[in-house]
Parts: structure tokens; C-alpha cells; sequence
């Protein structure tokens, strides 16, 4: 057994012992109820990686705790009234019950926030200057402003000893106001709260005073911040590690967080929950780097995704709390994991931001393969074996939604058989697989491979599974997970029949080699078109991508799309949105695609070797059909229990004989995304 | 026919005095040893310790219980009455009769002897041994016609067979007689019957013995380097050893293919008392340790000469040779003396073992951790820590086995169940030390003695009640080895308290949640060095277990070759011990094997490939506690 002696030894932070050194950072989770207060599924988020071995979560990532920093279109928790203490002190002693410690994130987001909605408030920065991210307009913040922030400061601190919380994170990160005050991009005052490091230092060294003085010496307060904001006019590594002595010197916070890379532009968001494109660990030089600086406790998050990486960087010394954020959203129960030496079963973070992504648009965080995570009032992390019969349970595809459910039918303790007609499990994943920078898709699969095997799923590879060998193997149930194919036969023009075009499947699966010049014509603006723009471009084809859409990859999240940005630009591809594909004829050697302007209806021609098309996919239903008449509940999936979280009616009809229930989950439905496929597995099968 | 009782008569009286001088021959052999004191009053306990002790041990095989009744028992009628009829010359016939029939019963056990002797298990001495039953069966027939002889009236054919009856009786005579002085088999007659009443244990006859003998250190005692340096009645007791090989066959060691065999370590010490090689061993050598290489004599060094340090490194301590020897016979001291004279004297210990004594002198841990360090795997357990002046019921000693992630999981465990129990316990800070055990076992007295100094005065700034610990070695240390030096402390293994809670209600136990069939592994230091093999089985009885047991299990129970320092030495043989104990609990059919020990965890959690699941007792309990609503 592995043995990690310095990721599972204690630390003492002030008075305040962590079991172990594994953190979950602040993170907004977008689940508060009405008016940001903490609810039952909020608590029960928390609660289950406290069971899962956490040592310390701080909750609340960016809680204001003043009533003109706005929360309520992202729903986070709201420090500046006195209601949030009674909640507050629910998660707390929920928490502290499996023996975890539990902070909140404080802030004020100054000029990083959209002003409209709720209050309406006129949105304050040290110099009034914008912030493009979330087009924050804003105002000269003035001095009583500032004195009143620094008391909000003061007065939610006492809220959050109130509550029973074990202490205090200040954010001085992501550009929120006190680093607005410190960064020379946004604060260009010429009063004391501007000019020099140190007038540009006084707020923040203000507002821990106060609240320092609110909550006494012994209760913990910390401060995140900035390693490098990575602008020309921004802050520098040197900058912020001065800025970091000063802070530690103050004595009055008893550790630092690290976060490498600034905020407030598109591009430099996408470092701060580094993508599966980043290497691991990007930034951990820099919390180093600040390590060297300061006697206190140094934390880092950041792609730290396994606990050997996370043991290493704790033995070099380069830090001393690791933040394993996404790691934990993936699954809330890795430490136990790792300390009971299960690693192999840890659902492991691939970095593909699906939980950021919809953060930023407002939407609840979700973990795009693990469907249980803020889920857990309804959907199991940990299955229990069935108390009701042993049954035949017949799984259809080996993609993320078949896959999840002969994981969790088995885990049931049923007796599971999975068909997949290709040689390895994954499905479209393994498509996705194959566009550059996204090959850690793949760790999804990973996972769910050695889970079935792990688990004794009897896995049937490398046959297309026939009516008559899945009624052979007498199921009880039979669910169908086989997934779609590519949507070419849409719009005939596109001369998908006559040769004319390929999918975007043919390129990235390799069935059709990439021509010399492409136009890459992307309905969807997913992850499957750019990638294969950038798949194309990556082998030495000259590419234009075309899509109907505002702009390229407009249904990537917002820290996703500047890594596909960053490679498009750079391999020159050219970006046409706006425009839809009409029709595609050949003409000598040459195919022709005629494009028509969303807009001004104008109709342009391309002359091209290839025409790749994204157009998504159809469901493969035909084994749908075959079976639906046969079973007992005629394919219907009852949609009032399966969105209660309920068993399906049907499970309690006679079984015996030929008799068995079909159910179908994930794209041969309709198309959904992974989250999609996997939610429908689990929510269908956990009652099975 | 008066000749010849009076040829019995000389016969006998003859037989007397070689004995006599054989004895004394032998005796002054013995007292080559160390002074010990002389328990005379033991030499009247001895028929009572023949009876209970012997027969509790022998009763297991009933043939040979039976058997050696009738040899014994007939042999030692028959020759009280020859001494009365014979040796005080009243040549009573019906005395004649009385011994004919004694005789018989003699003959009958000799023919056994010799029925079970013709398909020898290994474990059996041949050479000398072999011809026993037939000197024996000599002897009682020479008995059985010269009584007749005597009884009917003279005849040309009672003349004709009475020389050859007595020159049978004499043969027999002198394998009673000869044995004691020229060391052959019957030899353990006499010195079997005297090591009875002057056994250096005398305490095991009044209840469990398992202490180790403290060294004075400051005296110069550094245990046992040549045969002399044991104590006379050591010495005495190795001549007792019949050679049954039940020891052997006990022997975890052996069975693993490691150069030890507990019944050639006796043999060996024999030789060395007596001087001489090994050459006439007749039993199992020391697996891949040729017979004829060694010799020794008294005031020769053991090691090397006579015995290899592999062969004493290879011993788990498991006492499963002591539990099995009809003799008595404690083979476990000698083995410890033994070491302690190595590791006092050159300081060399093989594999790891002196660096883990390096880190039991310089970090108080086995493993060389932090100390403070110990009680990590409870600082989110809300566990108490011990605070001087605050009285708490139980003291929990967790042992080396916190350091070990795996085992954090049992001990987690227990704190659940002793919370469910509401039972006020604490810990240690900081300062809880090695009990020592480790340096003991593997002949470091001195670092014993430090550690036990330094965790008694530890004790003393605390108030409690009683200590429970988890880990067997600890228990075993604490209150078998620490009264000698001061320490007197209430120690219970986690499943006795355990056991006690669940039976007075204290302790709400649900069935088990788990289904699989679970075996148990006795660990040594619980079972055989403690006595408890019952609160386990009474703990999974209550949770809805039926144990299967394997074959060797309770006080019989095989060892998985974790104790007495034996991973650290770690001998090489042909196979692993904890796989022999693995093979055990999968013969049974068990999908886990309930364990009660840090060492046992890791020792049969080592075993590569499919084996059952290890857990142990506190895991299985916590998991049947009812869940809060
Ligand atoms: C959904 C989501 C929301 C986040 N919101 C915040 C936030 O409000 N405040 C903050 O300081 N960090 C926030 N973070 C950043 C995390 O604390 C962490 O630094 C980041 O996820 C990198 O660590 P990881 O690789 O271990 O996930 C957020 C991260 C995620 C995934
Ligand atoms: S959605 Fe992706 S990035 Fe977010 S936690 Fe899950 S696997 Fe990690
Ligand atoms: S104590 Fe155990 S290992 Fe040692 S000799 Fe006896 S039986 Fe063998
Ligand atoms: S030591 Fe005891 S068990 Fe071993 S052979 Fe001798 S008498 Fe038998």
C-alpha cells in the first residue's frame, strides 16, 4: 500500500487542527437558496466530502459581505445580513460531525460582477475602470465606501464565528476588490489608497484588522491571492511576493492560498481552473515562490488532480496545504480513498471544466462525470447491493451512459452483461479523445474501465449486440445506451451521399485523411468542431471554420473556449461566424462551398479540398424499435418517478419468463452531453 | 527355582547402580549450568504435574496417550514390585503375580509402540527411538517368563528358558538403566520426571507463564552464549525431550522451509551440555542446514558452533512449540536467552532489525516516526487526549500499528464502538512509547529495560483505570513483562473489553450487515501468551458470525509469522509464513479472516493474489453497530 505520511499528517492552522493537509478551496457552487443562504443541498454537497475525508473545506468561493457586491445571479451565499448565521451553523455542525473542519470565502467583488439584476447597484473599483469578463461597469469606489466595506468586512466575520465556522478566507484573488486596490491595471488613485504598494496595500491590510479584531486572536483568517497575474501592467511574481511578506507580517492571517494567474480578461480566467490542456500543477513554482517569503502556512490549488503529486509537492516542501478542488467535485470521497489504498477507484478530475464552465454561466456547478455531486439528496455516490431480487440485467453500449449503468445496475448487485461492438469501451469520449488538448477526456473513460472490471461487469466486446443475443441472455431489464451517429443527412446540399463532405467523426476517428484546405462547417459550436479545426490545422491543413453561431465554439464554457482561441489563432485559422453552409458542388479538383450570411442573407464561395461538417448526431434507435414491442413496459421510461429520483413503477411487474423492461438512457434518446448520458444512467439504474 | 530370583535380584540391584552412577554422571552435566533456585517441594507436586499437566498436553493424541500409559504405567509397577519382591529379597508369588500382570500391560503398550512406529511421521526421531519398543517389549516379556518361571513348579524347561528370559530382562534392564548415563532414549524418564519438579516455570502449573526473565544488566547478565550459561534446571529440562517432534511440527518456522526446528534446538542444546556434534541426530535437520557440521560442548560458544544465528532469527515466538510439548519443555526461553547473548554481545542482528532497534532507542517508534505523530489518525475522532489529574476509565495504548494507514482504519473502528458504549476513554499525546516488545523479543534487553522505565514513569502522570489496547504485543508486554520491573497496570485487549460491552448491553450490537463466511486467526500473543481465544468468538457470535475454524485455531492457532521480530530478521525459506496462514483460512472457505492485531493485519494483508478479506474484530463490531437515526 501506498503511504503518504505528509498529505495525511495533521497541520495546525492558529488553534485549529486539520486531519490531513487535502483542502477543498473556496469554489462558487451556485446552489444557495433565494437571498444566498445555504439549503439542504448545499449542506449535503459539503457533508459528503467531510464523510469522504476532506480536511478543511472552505465553502462559499466569493460570499460578499456587502449588499452592493451582488450574488444572486450566480447564487452564492450572502454574508451581509444576519440570516445566513442559523444555515451557516447547520453546515458547521454537519461537518464537524465527520470530523472535517469547514471556512467560508469572504469578498467583495468590487468592479467584478454585472451590475444588473437584484438591487441594481452601481458596481465600485478603485478607479472606475471596466472589467471586460463580466462587463463590469463601475464606478470611482469613495472613501466612505471604502470605510464602510472594510466594517461589512469586519461585521460578516462575526457572522461567520457566530455560525460555529472553524475560521475566515479573505479573498485577494481573481481581481476582486482588495486586489483591484493592489494590481496597477485597475487602480490608479493618487489619494492613501493609491500610488504606492504600500497606499495601494492599506485596504487590504484594513480589513484584516478588522476583522481580525472582530473574531479575537484565535480564530483562523486567511488570505488568497495572486501568485502572478500574468499582464504586462499587472501585478508580478515580485510584486505579490512582497505584497505577501507584508501581509504575513502582519500577523494577522494564518495562511496564505496561492492562485497563479490574474482574472479580468477571458484568457487569463481560463488559467485559474487550468484546463486538461495545462500541464499539472502549472502554478506551483509560484506558491513556492511565496512560501519563501512567509512563516505561515503556504495552500495551493491548481490541477493538483492525484494524491503521489500532491504528496511530492508537500514532501519537496514547495507547500503545505493542497487544495484538490475538482478533484473533490469529481469525487467527494478521494481521501478516504487514498487512505484506505483504493487509489485505483478514485474518480479522478480530467480537467474538462464542465463544473466551472457553467459556474460562470450561472448554471450549478456539475461534474461532468459524476452525476451524484450536488445531487446528493437524490443520487447515491456510494450504490448499496439491492434488498429486492437478483436480477438479469442486459446493458446496450459501452459509451458513458451504458457504462454508468451496468457500473451501477452491478454495484446494485445484479447480474450484469454489457455489449459494446467496439474493441474498447467510451463511445464518443474516445472521439473526443483525439482532438488535440483533449486527450484527458479519455481519464473518464479510464475510470469506468477499470470500475466494470473491478466490479465484475461481463463485458462482451467487438459485436454489434443483435436482438436475439440480448433476449439470449433471458434479462430482466434491458437498457439501451447505444449513443448516436453523425447528423449528415440533414440538409441535402451538404453532398454528404455523393462524397462531398465528411463528418467531423470521419476526420477525428481517422476514417477520412485531412485534405490540404478545409472548411470546417460547425452547427453545434461545441468542443467537437473546434477541436477538429484545431485537429485538422494541428496535421498541416490550411482551415476555416464556419459557423451560424455568434462566434466560434460559442457553446464552450468561458474558461474553455481561449484554450481552443489560443491554438486557433495561433495555427492561423480563420474564424467565420455568422454564416450558414448552403451547399457544397465540386468544380474541376476543387469542391466549392457556398455560405450564406446570417444576416444580410449574401451568399459567399469557398474553393476547397474538404468540407468537414459538425452537425451532431442522430440516436441509433434501431435496436429500440426491435425490442419495444416486446417488453413489458414498451420502452416507456416513466418520467414523474425518474425526475423524483423514484424507482421506476415498472420494476415492481413480473419478471418471470421472457418477460423484461426496457429503458433507453444518453444520446440514442436524443442527444444530451456526457453529464447527460451518465445522469440518465444513474438516476435510472440506482433503483434497479 | 531359587537361582534365579536370585539373579533378579542381582539384576535389579545392578540395574540400580548404574543407574545411580549414570544419574550422577548426568546430574553433574546439569550443574555445569547457572544457579537457580531449588523448589524441593516441586519434586512432591510431581505425580500431580504428571497426571494433570503431561496428560492435558498428551490427552490430544489419545493412541499415544493410551499407549504411553500402559508402557509407563506397567513399567514403573512392575519394577516397584520387583523392588519390593526382588530388591528386598521376599519373593512373594502373589507380589509375582501383581507384576506378571503389570508386565502384560507393558507388552500390550510396547506392541502399540511398535504398530505405530512402522509408519513413522516425519516429525519422529528414528536411530535409538526405533529400537524402543522392542528393548521395551524385551524387557516386560524377560518379566513376564521369569515370573512364570518362578511360579510354576521347576521343570527341565523352565531351566532351559530361564537363561535366556534373563538375559532379555537384562538387555531391557539396561535400556532402563543405561539410558540416563549414556543419554539414550529413556533418558527422559528420569529427567523427565525430575524436570517436572524443577521446572524453571513452576508458575505455568498454577496458571499462564509467559513472562521473560529480566536481565540484570548491570550484573553482567547478557543471557545465554554457551550451554553452561543456562540455568541448571534449563539444562535439565532440555534432557527431558522425547523427541516427539510435536514441536517441529507446530513450528510456523519449520513449515515455511526456515532453518529452524525447534525439536533439533533442543537436540542441538543436548549435545552441547553432553559435548559432542550432531552427527547422531536422527530427526528433521534444520530445513537446508546439513546434519554432522556442528558440535558443541559447554563452555563452547552456541553460535556459531553448535547453532546458526539464522536459525534462531527464523523464530516467530509464537509458542507453538511450548504449547505442544508433552515435556513441558520451553523452548521459546532458551531461544530468547540465546538471542539476547547476540544482540548484547555483537550487536548483530540481520535484515532491519537493528535499525528498527535504533529507532526504538532514538524515537521511542519501531518504524522511526515522530512520536507526536502517534495519535494523527484520531485528531478528527474528537478523541480525548490523557491530561494529568484528570481521571478517565480506560487508557487506549494503540501501539505501532497507528502509524499504518491501513490499521488507522481499525482503530477508527474501535473508537466507534467504544463511543456507542460511552465509554470514557483517552489517549496519549505525545508520549506514547514503544512499549519495547520488538527490542525484547529480538534479545535487546537494554532497550526493553529503557522503554519500560520510560513509559511506567510515563503512566505515572496519568490517572485511569485500566489500559485497553488493540495490539496484543502491546497487551502482552504491558502485563506480562512490566510487573518484574515495576509496572502493575489492569491490560485488556480491545476485544475483551469489547466482548464484556456487547455482553452487558453496554454495547448495542445489530447483526452484521456482511453475509461472508468468516474464519479467525488467533494472534499468538492473544491466544496462546493470554489465554484469550474466547471474547473474538463471542464478539462475532454476537454480530451473527458462525466462525469456521480452521484446523489449527485457539490455543493451537498457526501463527502468521509476524511476531517476536521475525518480519525485521526476515529469514528466507521456501515459502512465506502468512501464505501457509492464508492457505489455512482459504481451506475453510472464508471470504474474511477476522484478525485481532496490527502484526496479523499486515502480515496476512501481505499475501499477493486472491485471498480473503482481512479485518479485524473492532471493524466487524463498528460495522454492525446500529446506525444513529
Ligand atoms: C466551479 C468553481 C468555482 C470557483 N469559484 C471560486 C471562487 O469563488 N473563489 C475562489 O477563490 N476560487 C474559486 N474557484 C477556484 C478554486 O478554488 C480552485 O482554485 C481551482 O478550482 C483550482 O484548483 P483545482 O485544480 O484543485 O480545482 C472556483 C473553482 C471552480 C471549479
Ligand atoms: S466537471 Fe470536469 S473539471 Fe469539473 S470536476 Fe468534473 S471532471 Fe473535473
Ligand atoms: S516459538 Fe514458534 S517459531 Fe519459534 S520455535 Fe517455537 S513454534 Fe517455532
Ligand atoms: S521439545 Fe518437546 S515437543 Fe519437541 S520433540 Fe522434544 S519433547 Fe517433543
Amino acid at each position: 500500500m501506498a503511504s503518504y505520511p505528509h498529505l495525511m499528517a495533521p497541520i495546525t492552522l492558529n488553534k485549529l487542527t486539520l486531519r490531513n493537509r487535502v483542502v477543498s478551496t473556496a469554489h462558487a457552487e451556485v446552489y444557495a437558496e433565494p437571498g444566498g443562504l445555504p439549503g439542504d443541498r448545499y449542506i449535503r454537497y459539503y457533508e459528503e466530502k467531510a464523510k469522504g475525508g476532506v480536511g478543511l473545506a472552505i465553502c462559499g468561493g466569493s460570499s460578499p459581505v456587502s449588499i452592493d457586491s451582488p450574488q444572486g445571479w450566480w447564487k452564492s451565499v450572502n454574508l451581509s445580513n444576519d440570516r445566513i448565521i442559523d444555515p451557516l451553523a447547520r453546515l458547521s455542525e454537519t461537518m464537524h460531525r465527520h470530523g472535517a473542519k469547514i471556512m467560508i470565502q469572504a469578498t467583495h467583488m468590487g468592479r467584478r460582477n454585472a451590475f444588473h439584476g437584484e438591487n441594481w447597484p452601481h458596481l465600485m473599483t478603485p478607479s472606475g475602470i471596466r472589467e471586460p469578463v463580466h462587463r463590469g461597469n463601475a464606478k470611482i469606489i469613495e472613501i466612505e465606501e471604502i470605510k464602510r466595506i472594510i466594517k461589512d468586512f469586519g461585521v460578516a466575520a462575526r457572522r461567520v464565528k457566530a455560525a460555529g465556522m472553524d475560521g475566515i478566507e479573505i479573498s485577494a484573488a481573481h481581481q476582486h476588490l482588495i486586489d483591484q486596490f493592489w494590481s496597477p491595471r485597475s487602480n490608479f488613485r493618487t489619494d492613501e489608497w493609491g500610488g504606492s504598494l504600500e497606499n495601494r496595500m492599506r485596504f487590504g491590510r484594513e480589513v484584516l484588522s478588522e476583522v481580525r479584531e472582530a473574531v479575537g486572536p484565535d480564530f483562523v483568517v486567511g488570505l488568497r491571492m495572486c501568485g502572478d497575474e500574468f499582464h504586462e501592467d499587472g501585478l508580478d511574481h515580485e510584486t505579490l511576493k512582497e505584497i505577501a511578506h507584508a501581509m504575513g507580517e502582519t500577523r494577522l492571517v494564518d495562511y496564505i492560498s496561492v492562485v497563479g494567474s490574474g482574472a479580468d480578461t477571458h484568457n487569463t480566467l481560463a488559467n485559474c481552473m487550468p484546463p486538461m490542456a495545462l500541464p499539472p500543477e502549472p502554478f506551483v513554482h509560484l506558491a513556492a515562490g511565496i512560501k519563501s517569503v512567509v512563516d505561515i502556512p503556504v495552500m495551493h490549488a491548481q490541477s493538483i488532480r492525484d494524491a503521489g503529486q500532491a504528496e511530492r509537492l508537500l514532501a519537496a516542501g514547495m507547500i503545505d496545504l493542497v487544495g484538490m478542488t475538482r478533484a473533490q467535485i469529481a469525487d467527494p470521497y478521494m481521501v478516504e480513498k487514498i487512505r484506505d489504498g483504493r487509489e485505483d477507484e478514485i474518480k479522478q478530475c480530467v480537467g474538462a471544466n464542465y463544473c466551472i464552465d457553467r459556474q460562470y454561466n450561472g448554471l450549478d456547478v456539475l461534474c461532468v462525470q459524476n452525476a451524484a455531486t450536488s445531487r446528493e439528496a437524490t443520487m447515491p455516490h456510494i450504490i448499496t447491493k439491492s434488498t429486492g431480487p437478483r436480477r438479469k440485467v442486459v446493458v446496450v453500449g459501452g459509451g458513458p451512459g451504458g457504462l454508468e449503468a451496468a457500473r451501477v445496475a452491478r454495484s446494485r448487485g445484479h447480474d450484469v452483461v454489457l455489449f459494446e461492438r467496439g474493441d474498447a469501451v467510451g463511445g464518443q469520449i474516445n472521439l473526443a479523445a483525439k482532438a488535440p488538448q483533449r486527450e484527458q477526456m479519455a481519464g473518464i473513460v479510464r475510470w469506468f474501465d477499470m470500475e466494470t472490471r473491478r466490479l465484475g461487469v461481463d463485458r462482451r466486446m467487438g459485436r454489434e449486440a443483435t436482438p436475439e443475443m440480448i433476449l439470449g441472455e433471458q434479462p430482466d431489464i434491458v437498457v439501451l445506451a447505444t449513443g448516436g451517429s453523425s447528423n449528415m443527412g440533414q440538409v441535402p446540399g451538404w453532398g454528404f451521399e455523393e462524397g462531398l463532405s465528411v463528418s467531423s467523426w470521419d476526420i477525428l476517428s481517422g476514417k477520412a485523411e485531412p485534405g490540404k484546405n478545409v472548411l470546417v462547417y460547425d452547427v453545434m459550436s461545441a468542443h467537437t468542431g473546434s477541436g477538429t479545426a484545431d485537429f485538422l490545422a494541428t496535421r498541416g491543413s490550411t482551415v476555416e471554420i464556419v459557423t451560424p453561431d455568434v462566434k466560434v465554439a460559442d457553446d464552450v464554457g468561458g474558461t474553455t473556449f481561449p484554450i481552443f482561441y489560443r491554438r486557433l489563432y495561433a495555427l492561423d485559422v480563420v474564424m467565420t461566424p455568422n454564416y450558414w453552409l448552403d451547399r457544397v458542388y465540386r468544380e474541376g479538383n476543387k469542391l466549392i462551398a457556398v455560405i450564406r450570411n446570417e444576416y444580410t442573407e449574401g451568399l459567399e464561395e469557398r474553393s476547397v479540398d474538404q468540407v468537414v461538417i459538425e452537425n451532431g448526431i442522430l440516436p441509433n434507435d434501431g435496436l429500440y424499435w426491435d425490442l419495444k414491442e416486446r417488453s413489458v413496459n414498451f420502452g416507456q421510461t416513466d418520467n414523474a418517478t425518474l425526475f423524483a429520483a423514484e424507482p421506476q413503477p415498472a420494476l415492481s411487474e413480473d419478471l418471470s419468463g421472457d418477460k423484461f423492461l426496457l429503458y433507453r438512457v444518453g444520446d440514442c434518446i436524443s442527444q444530451h452531453n456526457i453529464h447527460g448520458a451518465i445522469y440518465d444512467a444513474l438516476r435510472l439504474c440506482k433503483d434497479f | 527355582m531359587q537361582w534365579v530370583q536370585i539373579a533378579i535380584t542381582i539384576v535389579f540391584w545392578v540395574a540400580v547402580a548404574t543407574l545411580a552412577v549414570g544419574l550422577i554422571r548426568r546430574i553433574r552435566l546439569w550443574r555445569n549450568g547457572r544457579d537457580a533456585p531449588v523448589d524441593w517441594g516441586g519434586l512432591l507436586a510431581i505425580p500431580r504435574r504428571y497426571l494433570v499437566d503431561i496428560h492435558h498436553v498428551v490427552a490430544r493424541d489419545s493412541y499415544i496417550a493410551n499407549t504411553h500409559m500402559a508402557v509407563a504405567g506397567g513399567a514403573l509397577a512392575a519394577l516397584a514390585l520387583v523392588a519390593i519382591n526382588y530388591g528386598l529379597a521376599l519373593y512373594q508369588p502373589w507380589l509375582d503375580w501383581l507384576t506378571l500382570a503389570a508386565a502384560a500391560v507393558m507388552l500390550v503398550g510396547s506392541y502399540f509402540i511398535w504398530a505405530r512406529r512402522r509408519n513413522p511421521p516425519a516429525r519422529l526421531s528414528k536411530g535409538p527411538w526405533s529400537r524402543l519398543p522392542f528393548t521395551l517389549a524385551g524387557f516386560a516379556a524377560g518379566v513376564i517368563g521369569l515370573m512364570l518361571v518362578t511360579l510354576v513348579p521347576p521343570s527341565a524347561t523352565t531351566t532351559m528358558l530361564a537363561l535366556p528370559l534373563l538375559l532379555l530382562l537384562i538387555a531391557g534392564s539396561a535400556e532402563l538403566a543405561l539410558g540416563i548415563g549414556a543419554g539414550g532414549p529413556m533418558k527422559h524418564a528420569v529427567a523427565g520426571l525430575l524436570h517436572l519438579g524443577f521446572h524453571p516455570r513452576k508458575q505455568r502449573f498454577t496458571g499462564r507463564s509467559v513472562d521473560l526473565r529480566p536481565l540484570d544488566l548491570d550484573a553482567g547478565d547478557f543471557g545465554v552464549g554457551k550451554p553452561a550459561d543456562f540455568r541448571w534446571n534449563q539444562l535439565l529440562s532440555f534432557d527431558a525431550c522425547v523427541q516427539c517432534g510435536k514441536c517441529e511440527a507446530a513450528c510456523p518456522a519449520f513449515a515455511a522451509g526456515q532453518p529452524l526446528n525447534p525439536k533439533k534446538l533442543i537436540q542441538d542444546l543436548v549435545v552441547g551440555l553432553a559435548s559432542g556434534s550432531d552427527a547422531k541426530f536422527a530427526g528433521s535437520p534444520y530445513p537446508g542446514i546439513p546434519i554432522g557440521e556442528h558440535a558443541g560442548a559447554p563452555d563452547k560458544a552456541v553460535v556459531p558452533f553448535l547453532i546458526e544465528p539464522a536459525t534462531l532469527w527464523s523464530c516467530t515466538t509464537c509458542r507453538a512449540c511450548v504449547e505442544e510439548c508433552p515435556m513441558l519443555i520451553e523452548h521459546v526461553d532458551a531461544i530468547i536467552d540465546l538471542r539476547r547473548n547476540l544482540t548484547l554481545t555483537t550487536g548483530e542482528l540481520p535484515g532491519t532489525a537493528s535499525e528498527t532497534l535504533a529507532n526504538l532507542r532514538e524515537t521511542g517508534t519501531t518504524g522511526g516516526h515522530d512520536v507526536a505523530a502517534r495519535q494523527h489518525w484520531a485528531v478528527d475522532l474528537d478523541v480525548k487526549q490523557a491530561q494529568p489529574g484528570t481521571l478517565v476509565d480506560v487508557l487506549l495504548v494503540v501501539g505501532e500499528g497507528a502509524f499504518d494507514t491501513r490499521y488507522q482504519r481499525t482503530l477508527r473502528a474501535l473508537v466507534k464502538s467504544l463511543k456507542a458504549a460511552k465509554i470514557d476513554f483517552a489517549v496519549l499525546g505525545d508520549s506514547e512509547f514503544d512499549t519495547g516488545d520488538t527490542a525484547r523479543r529480538l534479545g535487546d534487553e537494554a532497550t526493553f529495560q529503557m522503554l519500560a522505565q520510560r513509559n511506567i514513569a510515563n503512566f505515572a502522570r496519568f490517572q485511569f483505570r485500566r489500559i485497553v489496547t488493540p495490539d496484543p504485543h502491546v497487551l502482552n508486554s504491558l502485563k506480562n513483562d512490566y510487573p518484574a520491573l515495576g509496572g502493575h497496570f489492569a491490560v485488556l485487549h480491545h476485544s475483551t473489553l469489547l466482548a464484556q460491552l456487547a455482553k452487558s448491553g453496554q454495547l448495542q450490537l445489530g447483526p452484521t450487515p456482511d453475509r461472508r463466511a468468516v474464519t479467525y486467526h488467533d494472534p499468538c500473543y492473544l491466544g496462546r501468551y493470554n489465554g484469550e481465544i474466547d471474547a473474538p468468538r463471542d464478539l462475532l457470535k454476537a454480530i451473527g458470525i458462525e466462525v469456521r475454524e480452521m484446523e489449527r485455531s485457539g490455543l493451537r492457532g498457526r501463527c502468521c509469522g509476524g511476531g517476536g521480530g521475525a518480519p525485521l530478521t526476515d529469514i528466507p525459506g521456501r515459502q512465506r509464513i502468512p501464505d501457509i496462514r492464508i492457505g489455512d483460512a482459504k481451506a475453510t472457505g472464508a471470504a474474511i479472516v477476522a484478525v485481532g492485531c496490527p502484526q496479523c493485519t499486515a502480515m496476512l494483508e501481505g499475501v499477493v493474489g486472491e485471498r480473503p478479506e482481512v479485518l479485524d474484530i473492532a471493524e466487524l463490531v463498528a460495522q454492525s453497530l446500529p446506525v444513529p437515526a
